[in-house]
Parts: structure tokens; C-alpha cells; sequence
């Protein structure tokens, strides 16, 4: 079905807004893709990947015939905005490129790998007009609109403390690897995990006045972390802890004066409510609750269009992605070392000299 | 010495790959296979070399040049024999000077056969375990051994230590009340400090006999349940621990009974809800469905309830489940019964534990409280987590 409903003057009536993937790596191919196809307000016209047969191969696998590309300068007179789904330090040239072509840009989280090519970026989208959105694709999950509603109306009581946490085994695996560099990653666990909460955050109680932040890096991307947060003007104070080693069931408490928040970190999870003294849990959730939450991926692309063809903000417009990263940058600036000598006081045994004869 | 080490990014792998970049001797090649699962050993900024044990071409390019290589890889069944069978091929073309390969305790089985305090114990695991895949692949490294290439393996059991996850399993159990100790936790534990173990890999890269044959390796001191338990009470606090017989602890772990082929059953599975949540993904199967629903609700509501229990049986609930239920597998593995012993390793490796038991948990108890953020004021909201 095309959209008539656009009332953007550079779409015409009656055409879809011309949709790159630039990047069919792992989320390009998971996650934007099949939420860009199933959405009526966008048209799939361009495919973009240095490993061309990479994009051949997954237009072949979702039936789809765009224009496809090893460069998104060979397309921009094909689109009329992106998706940037491509390693984290590839962001910042990519985006300004499709920006100097007044091409709107959705970029994957986060904006960029650090804060002075995020900064780029957005003055790239400040001086040519175009949206700027960075996918921070949880902030479109029902409930945590619903858990922002609910703090804003001080329903839980004056909130005194917060903990997230979040860890697995290992996980998102992605196909070039630029996350076991830091340069290219812009950071370890924080980045690829914790940003997403940092996002959030900053959505729920602004920019932190203070924190701390100890990590085990060595020099590569950390794979643990953990951060401290302060808010002088309301006295909260908030604890954040990540790991690509660990399992950490992934979960936000918040303690508030009046009792306790539980809020798993899920699409479908209720805000769960434990008043202090009582044995009664008040649990909250969404009206339209029958319907279930719909794919983030695929209400983060239309609020992209949507931004576009209005010409208002995104939900998570370019300032908003560039605070995180700011965010970030002080977290790594005030890092100090997870490692100690965990055996601290326990004397080796002495090594018995076949090693050193044996390599001589 | 060139040494690659395959599974650099598992517990050992890393473990090991931080010890040996400190030496100036020798040059260290961390092989991983994924990018996602290889967090530990990239935090410390050394270059990876992704490596597909199933691409015979791509493990003797990386296994060429190599004078030593570790195996630490873990994997399904086919990485693990297969992929096995890649890398013996390519050490033997590279030459390499000596394969390091672990192995488990699992290879005597579960529990362990009761004369495998030794390495000459029965090793007779079921058909289709990890003991069973680790066997096959000790037999591949010995047959490699007596064609001329020089190997050792290592046989440890259960790993702590610092980021041990099979500690952290039974700190999880306790904080649950998951766990039960049998006879007042009496049972042996086997276990071997990760940088024990490293260090053993070290010792076995240069020294030892290299004849194919399993070498134990665990820590000096036998431990017992109740000493884990009691090493990790700073840890997690005075939990109540429940006790547990042994005629108990059997009934609890006996395979339930296999279900019996019944045509009648068959029949009613294939009009059960989920089957036909499945066929209505089809829009034949789901117009057909819709019909006969639509079929069903014409007889009334009665009519309806009756023929849903007789398709999918009566709801069943457990009697006396009260109790947190326990972690079945955990508690399982103090009927083990066996201490294994190191003595070979110290004999013919030289191996001597450079951390005792003791100093062991309590490295791992550090590193914990740090780790998950137990020494901060958050700790009460994560402990009742």
C-alpha cells in the first residue's frame, strides 16, 4: 500500500519514502531489513555493503530487487534517507555524506564512536536540514513510556536510588568484528550493552552531575563495567553494571521512599510495583495490552519517516544521541581499574625450573 | 616457541592467553571463533585470529608456523570431532613440537567410575554425553600421538577460580536455596583453580612425556561440599541450606520413564492446540481449523470443555512443590563419590598447584563481590535480585 499520507514536499503523493540499508551485517540483516519490509510507509530501493555479494545474497533471501552498492554515494539519487547500520567508527563519514545530499539518516546506536564525530554529524544534519534520528530502539517500547509516565507523576514516591544491570556469556556477534576494537567499537560493554540503558537514563532523570566508572579493560574493549551516577538536585544516586562474561539477569530497580520498582528489560515486561510494608505487589501495564508491543525496529523507522516528511524531531533526535555519547566519554574519562590482584596474599608455589629450561 | 591456543576466548583459553603474553619468550596466538563470545580476551587489546575448526584450509593456515598449540575448544558435536580431526591433521603437517589438548573427568562417566582416582580408571561414559565426545576426542589425540605427534592431555574437572562460572552456578543455587548437601556435604568436589590449570598447560607445552596418554589435574587438597559451601558463606551470608539423603537424592535424579507409543496418544497429539497452532500458520489449515472450532462451539460450552479435556488431558499440578525446587543437576554431583588425583601430572610434569583450595575461593570471592557490584550500596537491591 503506498503512502498518501506523507505531506512532505520532496515526496510526492503517492510514492513510499526510498529507503538505503547502508550496512547487511548482522542487525541490518536481523532487524532493520525485515521491519523496513513490513512496514507500509517505506520502500527498500537501495542496499549498500563493501561485500556487494553480501547485500546480493540478502536481497535474495527476502525477495526484494534494490540498487545495490559498495558506496551509499552511488544510491543517494535513489533515496530519500538511510538506515547507517554499519560498524560504530564508519558512522560518522557515511552520515555526513548522505547530509551534504540533504538525505535523511537513522543511525544504528550509537550516534558514533566518539563524541567529536557524533558532533560532526549533527552539525552535519543542523546545516542541512535533514533528520537525524539515532536507534535507540527500546525508548519505542510501550513500557518504558509507560515507567516514564509513571515517574513523572511521582506515582512510586521520591525515587532514591536505581541499579541496571545486564551481562551474558557472550552474544551479539557481529560480522566485521569492530567490537573487539576499541577504536572502532568507541568502547567495550558500555557501549555495545549499556548504552542503550544510558539512553534511558537520560530519558528518565536528565544528565548526571557526578560519576564514577571502573572497567577491566587492559586496553581492548572492556569486557565488564561498572558505573555510578548522581543527581545532585534530587540526592538519587544510580548504579549501572555490564558484562560480556557474566550473566546478569537484565533488570532496572528502582527504591523509592515509599517502596521498590521491578522492571525487567523486555518488550512485553510490567512495571512491578512493591510498596514498602506490604505483601501486595501493584503491577502496571499498558491498556492496549491485547495487542502486545509492536516491533521496535519497525516503529523506530516509521517515526523516522514520519520525522522526515513533518519536519519535527524524531524520538531520539541527533542532541539526544549526542549526549550519550558525551555520557560515555566522561564515563571513560574517570575509568578506573575493575582488576586486582584477586589472589592478593596467596604465595605461589614456586614454578619448578622445567619451564625456564626448556626455554632457553 | 609460537604457541596457538584454539578457544582463546573460553575461560581457559583467555586465562591461559593472558598468562603467556607476559613472556618474552615466546609468541602467543589467541584463535577464537566467534566475535560475540570473545569479550575476555579482547578487553586486553592483543590481536585475534578468528579460526573455523571445521575449515580445514583456514586451521593449517594458522596452525602453520606454530611450534606449539593448546586446544581449549569447546563446540557442538561436530566442531568437536571434526574440528578435532582438522587440527590434528594440521599439527602433524605444520610439525608442530608438542599439542596440549583438555579433557575432562566427564570421560569416566557420571558419576565417575569408582576406580578412577587414577587415570587408569574404567572410562565408560554414555553414549551421546560430553564425557562420550571428550572420550572420542581423547582417543583421536591418542592415536595422533602414537603416529608421531607429540601430545599431552589434561584432564581436569569442574574449574574455579577467579570469573569461574561453575562457582558462580552454585553461588546462584545457594542464594535459591537450590542446593541441598548430601550427608552433611561430605561427598568430594573435585575441583582445579583456573590458573592451576594454566599453569599445568604451560608445564605441558615444554616438559612431561607427550605419549597421547590422560594426565588428572586438580588442586593439591581434596575439597568437599561442605567446604565449598562454607568457603562461599562470607560470599553469599548464613543462607539456609537444606540436607538431603541419598535415597532421596537417587528418586530425584532417576530418569523419568520414557513415554510408551500409543496410537490413541499419537492421535490426540496431532489435534492438540499445539499442533494446530502450528498447522494454522497455514491459511488452508487455518480456515479448516476455524471450521471445526466454529464446529465445536455450536455444541455449547459444556460440550466444548469436555472434548478440549479429553484431547488435552487434565491439567496437572505437582503435589508438595512447595519448597524452592533444587537444582537437580547440581546436587546430582555429589554422588560422584570419587577423588581424582594429580599425582601422574606432579610425577612426570612437575606439576605443583600454585593456589590452594582455600586461596582459590577466596580469590573467587573477591573478584565476585567486585564483579557484581556487591561491594557498592546497590548491593541489597542486586542481592534480591
Amino acid at each position: 500500500m503506498a503512502t498518501t499520507s506523507l505531506n512532505a514536499a520532496e515526496i510526492p503523493t503517492g510514492r513510499r519514502f526510498r529507503l538505503a540499508i547502508v550496512g547487511t551485517g548482522q542487525i541490518g540483516r536481523q532487524s532493520h531489513i525485515p521491519a523496513a519490509l513490513a512496514s507500509d510507509e517505506v520502500e527498500v530501493t537501495a542496499l549498500v555493503d563493501p561485500v556487494v555479494e553480501r547485500a546480493r545474497q540478502v536481497a535474495r533471501e527476502y525477495g526484494i530487487d534494490p540498487v545495490i552498492a559498495p558506496d551509499v554515494t552511488e544510491v543517494l539519487e535513489d533515496i530519500d534517507g538511510a538506515i547507517i547500520a554499519t560498524p560504530n567508527h564508519t558512522h560518522g563519514d557515511i552520515a555526513v555524506a548522505c547530509l551534504a545530499a540533504r538525505k535523511s539518516v537513522l543511525i544504528e546506536k550509537p550516534l558514533a564512536h566518539s563524541y567529536a564525530d557524533g558532533l560532526r554529524i549533527v552539525e552535519a544534519a543542523r546545516k542541512s536540514g535533514a533528520t537525524l534520528e539515532v536507534g535507540y530502539c527500546s525508548r519505542f517500547r510501550n513500557n518504558v513510556l509507560l515507567l516514564k509516565q509513571l515517574l513523572d507523576a511521582g506515582t512510586f514516591g521520591r525515587v532514591r536510588r536505581f541499579v541496571h544491570q545486564a551481562g551474558s556469556a557472550g552474544g551479539w556477534a557481529p560480522m566485521s568484528g569492530y567490537n573487539l576494537d576499541r577504536a572502532t567499537a568507541g568502547g567495550g560493554v558500555l557501549v555495545v550493552t549499556g548504552s542503550h540503558f544510558l539512553d534511558r537514563m537520560l530519558y528518565f532523570w536528565g544528565y548526571p552531575d557526578s560519576m564514577e566508572f571502573m572497567d577491566d579493560s587492559e586496553g581492548g574493549p572492556e569486557a565488564n563495567c561498572r558505573a555510578t551516577f548522581r543527581f545532585s538536585g534530587t540526592g538519587l544516586e544510580g548504579h549501572a553494571i555490564y558484562s560480556k562474561t557474566v550473566f546478569l539477569p537484565s533488570v532496572l530497580v528502582i527504591d523509592t521512599d515509599r517502596g521498590r520498582v521491578v522492571f525487567e528489560d523486555s518488550d512485553e515486561s510490567e512495571v512491578v510495583f512493591r510498596p514498602h510494608g506490604e505483601s501486595v505487589e501493584q503491577v502496571f501495564r499498558q491498556r492496549n495490552r491485547k495487542r502486545g508491543q509492536e516491533d521496535v525496529f519497525r516503529l523506530q523507522i516509521e517515526d523516522f519517516v514520519r520525522a522526515h516528511c513533518d519536519r519535527r524531531p524524531p524520538l531520539v533526535d541527533g542532541e539526544q544521541g549526542l549526549a550519550s555519547m558525551r555520557l560515555v566519554e566522561q564515563l571513560y574519562a574517570c575509568r578506573k581499574s575493575m582488576n586486582a590482584d584477586w589472589y592478593a596474599g596467596a604465595k605461589p608455589a614456586a614454578i619448578p625450573s622445567a619451564l625456564e629450561r626448556t626455554t632457553q | 616457541m609460537k604457541v596457538a591456543i584454539v578457544g582463546a576466548s573460553g575461560f581457559v583459553g583467555s586465562t591461559l592467553a593472558e598468562r603467556l603474553r607476559n613472556r618474552a619468550d615466546l609468541e602467543v596466538v589467541p584463535c577464537i571463533h566467534s566475535t560475540g563470545s570473545a569479550g575476555q580476551i579482547a578487553r586486553l587489546g592483543i590481536s585475534l585470529t578468528p579460526l573455523n575448526l571445521l575449515d580445514r584450509d583456514s586451521v593449517a593456515r594458522t596452525v602453520r608456523g606454530c611450534t606449539h598449540v593448546v586446544n581449549c575448544s569447546r563446540g557442538d558435536d561436530e566442531v568437536m570431532l571434526k574440528g578435532l580431526r582438522n587440527l590434528l591433521k594440521a599439527c602433524r603437517s605444520a610439525r608442530v613440537r608438542r599439542l596440549v589438548h583438555l579433557s575432562s573427568v566427564a570421560v569416566y562417566g557420571d558419576p565417575p567410575s569408582p576406580d578412577s582416582a587414577t587415570e587408569d580408571g574404567r572410562a565408560e561414559p554414555d553414549p551421546g554425553s560430553y564425557g562420550w565426545v571428550k572420550l572420542a576426542q581423547d582417543r583421536m589425540v591418542a592415536e595422533a600421538a602414537a603416529a608421531g605427534l607429540p601430545a599431552t592431555i589434561l584432564c581436569p574437572p569442574n574449574i574455579s577460580g577467579v570469573q569461574s562460572g561453575y562457582i558462580e552456578v552454585i553461588v546462584g543455587a545457594l542464594l535459591r536455596g537450590e542446593l541441598a548437601l548430601l550427608e552433611g556435604g561430605r561427598s568430594p568436589c573435585n575441583l582445579v583453580d583456573v590458573r592451576n590449570l594454566a599453569h599445568a598447560i604451560e608445564l605441558a607445552l615444554v616438559s612431561g612425556p607427550a605419549d597421547g596418554r590422560r594426565m588428572l589435574l586438580t588442586d593439591d587438597d581434596p575439597a568437599t561440599w561442605h567446604d565449598v559451601v562454607d568457603s562461599l558463606s562470607p560470599l553469599v551470608g548464613n543462607v539456609p541450606i537444606s540436607g538431603i539423603s541419598r535415597d532421596d537424592l537417587v528418586r530425584l535424579i532417576a530418569a523419568p520413564e520414557t513415554p510408551r507409543i500409543s496410537l490413541k496418544k499419537s492421535v490426540l497429539h496431532l489435534v492438540s492446540s499445539d499442533v494446530r497452532a502450528a498447522l494454522r500458520k497455514d491459511p488452508l489449515w487455518a480456515k479448516v481449523d476455524a471450521a471445526l472450532r466454529g464446529g465445536a462451539r455450536l455444541l455449547g460450552i459444556r460440550a466444548e470443555d469436555r472434548l478440549r479435556l479429553a484431547v488435552e488431558g487434565p491439567t496437572r499440578v505437582l503435589r508438595g512443590d512447595r519448597a524452592p525446587a533444587l537444582n537437580i543437576r547440581l546436587c546430582a554431583q555429589q554422588l560422584r563419590g570419587v577423588v581424582h588425583r594429580c599425582d601422574r601430572a606432579r610425577r612426570e610434569l612437575g606439576y605443583r598447584p600454585l593456589y590452594t583450595f582455600q586461596q582459590s575461593m577466596a580469590a573467587f570471592r573477591r573478584w565476585y563481590a567486585v564483579f557484581h557490584a556487591w561491594d557498592t550500596p546497590a548491593a541489597p537491591l542486586l542481592k534480591a535480585l
